[in-house]
This record gives C-alpha cells, structure tokens and sequence, in this order.
C-alpha cells in the first residue's frame, strides 16, 4: 500500500434494505413463506465511490440532506461494511460521529469520562490520569461528582468533546460536531481542532458550514445522491455546490 | 483470522472488562441490597427444590443440598449468560452504532458478566459446604477447568443467538422458553442414573448435560469424568462455539443496519 494514503476507498457501494412490511420475528417469516409480495426495496446510499485521503490532508465532504454523507464516513469507521469495494486505512482512527457514546445519567461525570474514554480506545489507568485536565478544559472541575442527569445539555457536550479531544488517533472522522457549547467554548473547540490538523492528523470531516470549511481543508468532496458529484480544492467545489443548490432552489 | 480475533479483543481488553464489570454494578445498583437481592431468586428455588426433593420425593441422592445448590449455580451461570448474551447487541445498540470494534465483545461482556455473578455464587457455596461440615475430594482443583468448558459453550450460543436476534425479534422469548424446557432435562433436582440407558444417552447429547454431571462427580463424588465423555464434552463445545463464531461473522455484516 502507498505509504502516504491514510484511507483508500475502492469502488465502495453501500446499499440499504427497504422494508415495506419489516419481517423481524420468526412468526412473520414463516408466514411471509407463502407471500409472493416483494416486500424489500434496495437503496443504493453509495454508488462505486472512489478517492484517497493523504496523510496529513484535511477533507471536508459537504452536500444535501440525505446524500449518504454519514453513511460514507461510517464506512470509512468500519461501522458499517460495504457491499461491495474495498475500504483500506493505515492507522489508528477514532470516529466522532456523536458525542458522548455510552454516556449514564446515573453515573457521576468522573465515572462517564472514563467509560466513554474506554470505548474511545484508552485503558482504563490513561484515562484515570487525564481526568482533571478534561475537567479543565471543558470548565467543570466542580461538577466532577455530580450525576450527569443534574448537567445541562452544554455541560454534557462539553465533557463529551473535551473527553473526545483526548484521543490520539492518526484518522479523525468527524461528524458535525464543532458546533458546541457556547461562543467562548466553540472558538476553544476549533483550536484544539486546528492542533490535531498541525500535528499532521489526517481530518475528514462532514459539516455544512461550508465557508468555515473553504478556509481550512485542503480538499472537498461533495456527495449527490451516492455519487461523488465533485472533488477538487475547497474554493472550486464549494462555488460549483452553492451555484447548484442556488438553482436547485429556484 | 482468529488470531486477529483474539488480537483485537486483546486490545480492547479494557473496554471488555468495564462493560462486564458495569454490568455487574449496575445489577447489585443499591449496594447490599441488591447484592442480596440477585440472590434471592437462586436461594428461593434452592429451598423449593431441596423441600420437595428431601421431603416429598425423597431424594437418594447423597449430599443433596450440596448437589442441588452445584447445580444450580451452574445452570444459571448458562441462563444468565445465554440470555444476556443473546439481548446484549440489542441493548447496546446505541454504542455499536456509533463505534467500531470487535461486536464480539458485547455479547463477550454479557457473558463476563453472568461469570462474575457465578463467582460471587461460589462464595455462597463456600459457606454452605462449610455449614454441612463436607469435606470435598481433591478433584475439585480441576472445577476451575470446567467453568472455562462452561463460559465458552455459553459464548458460543450467545453468538448465535445475538445476532439472530437482531434479526427474528421474537427469538428472546422462544429462547426463554426452551431454558425453561432444558432445566428439567438437566441433571440438577435429579441424578442421571434415574433414567434408564437408552433415555439417559439421549439426553447426554446436551454437552451441558455431561458439564453437570462432571460437575457434580468432581465435587461430590471424586471421580473424573470417563475419556469418551471428556472428549465429548471438549468436542461438542468447540464445535458450537465454532458454529456460532462462523454465524456471528456472516450475520453481523449488515447488522448495524439491522438494529
């Protein structure tokens, strides 16, 4: 494999089942035995997508409401499996696709740091120590004790982004999540953001904030309906996605 | 393969054991408590069964309450762990959607967790041959070597039934209620030796049939288990938890999707 790829993606097609009567028990697949009735549909959410990430680089993938960029990014995080094509990383990659996985409302924030930490990828003993200085960041040292179900829902992301911050992958896939907390705290996001960027961390990253995207990607993908609409640097593909979503809309 | 299966599980050991052990806490949740509670339910069948066996039916059988007690805790270290086992994937659906690693480890955490449970039950157990003033035979050093033949065909089932049930929903109470059939073709109100041959070969097809009954002459009795039946024991397990490895494998492609 190429040395300086982070990710592959070879002809990747991702399909969905469309249940119109969803068969989940054996009760009803025996019965259904009889039923000539197509009851599956196929969606095709990915079509033969190809592209390469380089070490280093910053993609940003952009496009509509339901073009398959999640399902992309859960490919790449090995979530889900392709039908078809190949997915190849080298590296260690953390996806951060929703904050706070695996969080307990009955548990003290101390306690979910560490569980969300595990499931992260750290040991149980390199999160113990990195507590107080997650503490820190998300400004919560006072609240370490108390249950998560007396935080607010900013508290809670904040814990949950400055829990995640602590990773050190080589990939970073990123779903919509530096839109947190409040203003002071969201430029506090970007930074350490931007600090995994400068430390060669390969980013990939899904937003709709595609001006703020335009200044810091080296790359950008957008996604039409399961196909790679257009791939280029971020000042071509970003005038070519706003004068198509500008017609779209009338 | 599973050499990479064991090297990626090995990595994410920290994971497995914060689950299992979460697990645990959050079932004894008010402390002492319901560190008693959990074992209300075993203890309450215990006194049923050894009322009627000692009383009623009167039971043959030496050393009974030692016997019924063994038994029981092995049987519901394979009900727990079958039964959390088989729900685990759907229950932790919001993690493994959000998440990669090996999906193995949930239904493997689950039934870490049944383990654990089953270890604090030997602790009971303790007691109890104490308070009969038993004296067991030196074969029990080998009862550790068993509960691993016995954690292994509960994964192994598990397997199977987690990822079919994400598939056939209906699975779970199907399950529940074959538990429920398989208790009382089991060796553990009863001895083996009250059927005869030909019913008692059927029913040793059942490997944790042939678990129990090594269980009880290990501790009980003193005696090893014969070579046939020892190989029995090791082939059948490895052969189901081969089978519901392979399953899991095949079935749990789409099984993100599925949830």
């Amino acid at each position: 494999m190429e040395n300086s790829n982070s990710i592959i993606l070879k002809n990747v097609t991702k399909k969905f089942r469309i249940y119109h009567e969803r068969r989940n028990s054996v009760y009803e697949y025996l019965t259904s035995l009889s039923d000539k009735r197509k009851s599956i549909d196929i969606l095709t959410v990915l079509n033969d997508i190809s592209f390469s990430v380089k070490k280093g680089e910053m993609l940003g993938i952009i496009g509509f409401n339901g073009s398959g960029k999640t399902t992309l990014l859960k490919v790449m995080g090995g979530i889900y499996v392709p039908d078809s094509g190949d997915v190849i990383t080298s590296g260690r990659l953390t996806p951060f696709l929703e904050l706070g996985t695996g969080f307990n409302g009955e548990l003290t924030a101390r306690d979910n740091i560490i569980i969300y930490g595990v499931i992260l990828g750290f040991t149980k003993k390199q999160i113990k120590e990195k507590i107080e200085s997650i503490a820190k960041f998300a400004e919560l040292e006072r609240f370490l004790d108390t249950k998560l179900k007396n935080f607010s829902t900013g508290m809670n992301t904040r814990l949950a982004f400055s829990t995640a911050m602590q990773v050190d992958p080589d990939i970073l896939l990123v779903d919509e999540i530096l839109a947190v907390g409040d203003i002071s705290f969201q430029e506090k996001s970007f930074n350490a953001f931007m600090e995994f960027k400068r430390k060669g961390k390969t980013i990939i990253f899904v937003s709709h904030a595609i001006d703020q995207m335009r200044d810091i990607c080296d790359n950008v993908l957008w996604l039409h309906e399961g196909i790679v609409k257009s791939y280029g640097k971020p000042q071509k593909v970003i005038e070519e996605y706003k004068e198509f979503a500008a017609k779209g809309n009338g | 393969m599973t050499n990479s299966f064991f090297k990626e599980i090995w990595e994410r050991r920290s994971l497995l054991m914060l689950l299992a052990f979460n697990d645990v806490k959050l079932r004894y949740r008010n402390s002492i408590l319901g560190f008693l509670w959990s074992f209300l339910e075993p203890l309450l069948m215990l006194t049923v069964l050894y009322f009627v066996f000692t009383n009623i039916i009167k039971s043959a059988v030496p050393n009974y309450p030692i016997y019924l007690l063994l038994g029981l805790i092995f049987w519901y270290m394979f009900q727990r762990a079958t039964s959390m086992g088989q729900t685990s994937l759907l229950d932790r659906s919001g993690m493994i959607q959000k998440v990669y690693f090996r999906r193995e480890i949930i239904v493997l955490s689950a039934c870490l967790t049944a383990f654990i449970m089953m270890a604090f039950e030997f602790g009971a157990f303790a007691i109890f041959v104490v308070a009969f003033r038993f004296v067991p035979p030196i074969t029990i050093v080998l009862l550790p070597a068993l509960l691993v033949v016995l954690f292994i065909l509960s994964v192994g089932i598990s397997l199977f039934l987690s990822v079919m049930t994400v598939y056939f929903r209906d699975l779970k109470f199907i399950w529940q209620i074959f538990l429920q059939a398989m208790f009382f073709v089991c060796p553990i109100i009863y001895q083996l030796n009250l059927f005869p041959e030909y019913i008692k070969n059927i029913l040793q097809i059942n490997p944790l049939v042939t678990i129990l009954d090594t269980a009880h002459n290990l501790v009980l009795n003193g005696t090893l288990p014969t070579p046939k039946a020892t190989f029995y024991m090791f082939a059948s397990t490895a052969i189901i938890f081969i089978v519901g490895y392979v399953v899991f494998r095949v079935k749990s492609k789409r099984l993100i999707e599925e949830l």
